[in-house]
């Protein structure tokens, strides 16, 4: 599965976002990850490319379909639902 | 999604980042206000010697920080996450604490000892400042202020254990429940509360019946309101009428 995490590094919603991210990937790893985070303090042009527009935004670039989650990641049901973990 | 889950919000025309004001506040952390009570007690100059010490962690709900027995390697000061404390006896638990922002989970390195005897799982995700036991050991030695502040706060500990001991055998589910979901509505920020019927049980060392039981009837008093493992208080004097004496015992002798 492929991931891009958008964030400000070392704000509370992203330093969150991340460990919730990283727990719930850490629980299934049956599934193989690819994980990148940006920082959208450096590369604030990549975020607009990508159509980010709050952070922390968590995308599922592939497999389809894709989709796109955007707060902290403490609801892991809504989580695991928008990403299609289903075990 | 909640409000206050973003930091930051981009403008699509300029391509400009907008911090919000919680992102701004922990960027701009070093100097500022520290968010959990014990570190904001403390003189300014012996705060600022200990944040070159910490790092500040995001603590995951459910996410367990030490099992009775294990060596305690870092001490975490919350500055909005919640951890319940728990004694483990043959796979059952029981909660017999609760660490929010005005204290500090590890507190048995404080007092010389350098195992936990208790469980300490995160029951309300939040941010803590985190230190390595050894270098909390050294700064410790170090800081008048920090080891009053701590001597205190481990007998405020003392006392929530002793008071849970007699409140787990004489009071009744319904009532102990009441009193730990004020506990932890004192110590949390938002508004509602993820807690799961197991962590219930668990916190009250009974069968999951016996949670479900209790939380209809507090919900059908138009207390609280529990939903799919959320609680939130809706009532919180009459909470506090339907708690045990525990609770206004442990915030009197607490303050």
């Amino acid at each position: 599965m492929k991931l891009r995490l958008y964030v400000v590094d070392g704000a509370p919603n992203s330093v969150l976002a991340i460990a919730n991210l990283a727990a719930l990937c850490k629980k299934n790893l049956q599934l193989s990850f690819k994980l990148e985070i940006i920082d959208v303090l450096k590369f604030p042009r990549r975020a607009l490319a990508d159509g980010v527009l709050v952070t922390p935004h968590l995308a599922k670039l592939s497999p389809a379909p894709v989709a796109r989650i955007v707060g902290n990641l403490s609801d892991s049901g809504s989580v695991r639902l928008a990403l299609g973990i289903t075990t | 999604m909640q409000a206050g889950e973003v930091d930051a919000v981009i403008d699509a025309a300029h391509g400009n980042v907008f911090l919000l004001a919680g992102a701004k506040r922990a960027l701009s952390e070093a100097g500022g206000e520290p968010a959990n009570g014990l570190l904001a007690a403390l003189p300014g100059r012996d705060y600022l010697r200990l944040l070159g010490e910490f790092e500040l962690v995001a603590l995951a709900s459910g996410q367990v920080l030490y099992q009775p027995g294990e060596r305690i390697g870092h001490v975490y000061f919350p500055n909005d996450a919640v951890v319940s404390l728990m004694v483990v006896l043959e796979l059952k638990a029981l909660q017999v604490g609760l660490v929010g922002p005005e204290g500090m989970v590890g507190v048995p390195l404080a007092l010389g000892a350098e195992r936990a005897s208790v469980r300490a799982m995160v029951q309300g995700a939040g941010m803590a400042l985190r230190m390595k036991a050894a270098s909390f050991r050294e700064q410790l030695e170090h800081c008048i202020a920090l080891q009053r502040e701590l001597q205190r706060y481990a007998y405020v500990t003392l006392l929530q254990a002793r008071q849970t001991a007699g409140c787990s055998l004489f009071h009744q589910v319904e009532e102990r429940l009441a009193y730990w979901l004020l506990m932890a509505h004192d110590r949390m920020r938002a508004g509602s509360q993820k807690i799961t019927h197991e962590l219930l049980a668990d916190m009250l060392g009974v069968r999951r019946v016996g949670v479900t039981n209790a939380a209809s009837n507090l919900q059908r008093r138009g207390l609280i309101k529990y939903h799919r493992g959320d609680v939130r208080v809706l009532d919180r004097k009459g909470l506090e009428a339907a708690a045990c004496s525990c609770y206004r015992t442990v915030k009197a002798l607490t303050g």
